[in-house]
């Protein structure tokens, strides 16, 4: 793989659920040490768009690589160069954490040497909850788990889908100094969230997808500069400087989704 | 674009992770399991008097058969309709795990379980019934127990393939459990005429329970123990491919 080559390119993908056409043409590609977000109301084609990264739907059309191989046709390495973090938690509850921890390093081959899970959870402050069972972790303390365990493989992207919901202050920021460590370390991250506040801070660039579509691809500061005089913009706009949230909103309407 | 060369685990190392943890879960999870060998163990226990009438080998094949389709129905469908539900699945498969590691190591727990609790059964029976078979009847009744409870796996992969609520897997599971086996031991005593015991010999209860009998007695092996080797086989295959074909990953 080139050095200036994207870690994660994503070509003309389509994805229809019978005659509904979820995801249209979407292309993006996102390179090392870059933050990358993907926004979308409800329903907007990026959960869709996700799983066809992951490798969880296959698209009818399009490709997608992650670091150089085909999802569709070189899966296991694909995912082996991948780190995913997914909305909802899904580890086993009857399982501790230290177990949990073993088990996906075994799935990615990563050997644990003793001392090694100790470490790991020393870092995210979880030393004394190695013994618990998962279910038995609050949800802040399971959010930390699931981010130990996407970054297990040291992978060269990382997909967060929707990280701090649910996440006291706290427990955010820490999510968020880890996150920056990893794009220091020049890997690539692509994050979807409904915090327009957090993309605008952490982004840096951003995607917003609407009826499975791409409308918008840009940096935070980008976004904004363009769509500033859009009268749908403007019209929703509630302070005198336009924000995200404000090009978000003017661009994907005010109506409730989903 | 060239790819990056990287160690990707082997099949062997992914395959080792998820049968050690599931492993684990099916441990920390004994209670249930022991409670598959309940009705079993009351069987052994309140037919002692008939034991003779009936002989040994013909009540074992009954307590074995009898577990093995509550490890089919309710242990195994149930524990993977409920993983599904949690959407374990689905974190698993985004790792480098293929959905074949997935699948057998859970298949290889639950015929594990079924193969210790046929030895449970004989250790049961010797002690409770003071049923005893030749060495050959206890090495074939034990590997016929494996094969017979691949039939009820395969029937819990069906259901858990048809059904995507965790809940309605647990009822249903529990219901066909009780028809099989209810009618399945009446049936056969021809309480209920001789069509219904026509129709229970080669349903999967019958067809197994037969299986297990002739594989207890290698030597009083027939024709009838060879069709119901032929016809598990073939609820094997049929129940397998209706699972496979409509199994879904996540229950949304």
């Amino acid at each position: 793989m080139e050095p200036n080559a994207p870690i994660l390119d994503v070509q003309d993908i389509d994805i229809f659920y019978g005659p509904q056409h979820a995801v249209d043409q979407v292309s993006f590609s996102i390179s090392r040490g870059e933050i990358f977000g993907l926004l979308g109301p409800n329903g907007a084609g990026k959960t869709s768009t996700l799983s066809a990264i992951e490798g969880l739907l296959t698209p009818d059309s399009g490709t997608v690589r992650i670091a150089g191989h085909d999802i569709r046709e070189n899966p296991a390495h694909a995912k082996a160069n991948m780190g995913v973090q997914l909305q909802s938690t899904s580890f086993h509850a009857d399982l501790t954490v230290r177990e949990i921890i073993r088990l996906y390093a075994g799935l990615y081959g990563v050997p644990t040497p003793p001392g090694m899970v100790e470490g790991l959870l020393k870092e995210i402050q979880l030393e004394d909850a190695r013994g618990k069972r998962y279910g038995q972790l609050s949800g802040g303390q399971q959010q930390r788990v699931s981010l130990v365990i996407a970054t297990i493989h040291d992978p060269e992207l990382l997909l967060l889908d929707e990280p701090t919901t649910g996440l006291d202050p706290q427990s955010r920021r820490q999510l968020w100094d880890r996150i920056e460590r990893i794009r220091k370390s020049g890997r690539a991250v692509l994050l979807t969230t409904h915090s327009m506040e957090e993309a605008e801070a952490v982004c840096d660039r951003i995607a917003i997808i609407d009826h499975g579509k791409i409308i918008a691809t840009d940096t935070p500061e980008g976004l904004i500069a363009t769509h500033a005089q859009d009268p749908r913009v403007k019209a929703v706009s509630r302070g005198p400087r336009v924000t995200l949230e404000d090009v978000f909103i003017g661009l994907t309407g005010s109506e409730l989704r989903g | 674009m060239e790819s990056i060369e990287l160690a990707t685990p082997t099949r062997l190392q992914v395959f080792r992770a998820l049968f050690k943890a599931d492993l684990r879960i099916q441990w920390r999870n004994r209670r249930a399991s022991l409670m598959t060998l309940l009705v079993p163990i009351i069987i052994l226990v309140s037919w002692s008097g008939i034991v003779a009438m009936l002989g040994g080998p013909s009540v074992m094949s009954s307590c074995i058969t009898i577990g093995l389709i509550a490890v089919g129905l309710m242990g195994y469908a149930n524990s993977t309709a409920r993983a599904r539900e949690k959407g374990i699945f689905q974190r698993l498969r985004v790792t480098p795990a293929g959905t074949f590691e997935i699948m057998a190591s859970r298949i290889a727990v639950q015929l594990l379980q079924m193969l210790v609790m046929a030895v449970v059964l004989f250790i049961a029976a010797y002690f409770i019934d003071h049923i005893t078979l030749s060495v050959g009847g206890y090495v074939l009744g034990t590997f016929a127990s494996m094969l017979c409870g691949a039939v009820f796996l395969a029937l819990g992969l069906a259901l858990v393939g048809l059904i995507s609520n965790a809940e309605t897997v647990n009822s249903i599971g529990r219901l066909v459990y009780i028809a099989l086996v209810v009618v399945g031991a009446i049936g056969e005593l021809g309480v209920l005429g001789s069509m219904a015991k026509n129709i229970v010999l080669w349903s999967p209860y019958g067809s197994v329970k037969v299986l297990l009998l002739a594989s207890m007695q290698p030597s009083a092996w027939d024709m009838t123990a060879t069709f119901a080797l032929l016809v598990s086989a073939a609820y094997c295959i049929v129940f397998a491919a209706i699972g496979i074909r409509w199994f879904k990953w996540s229950a949304e």
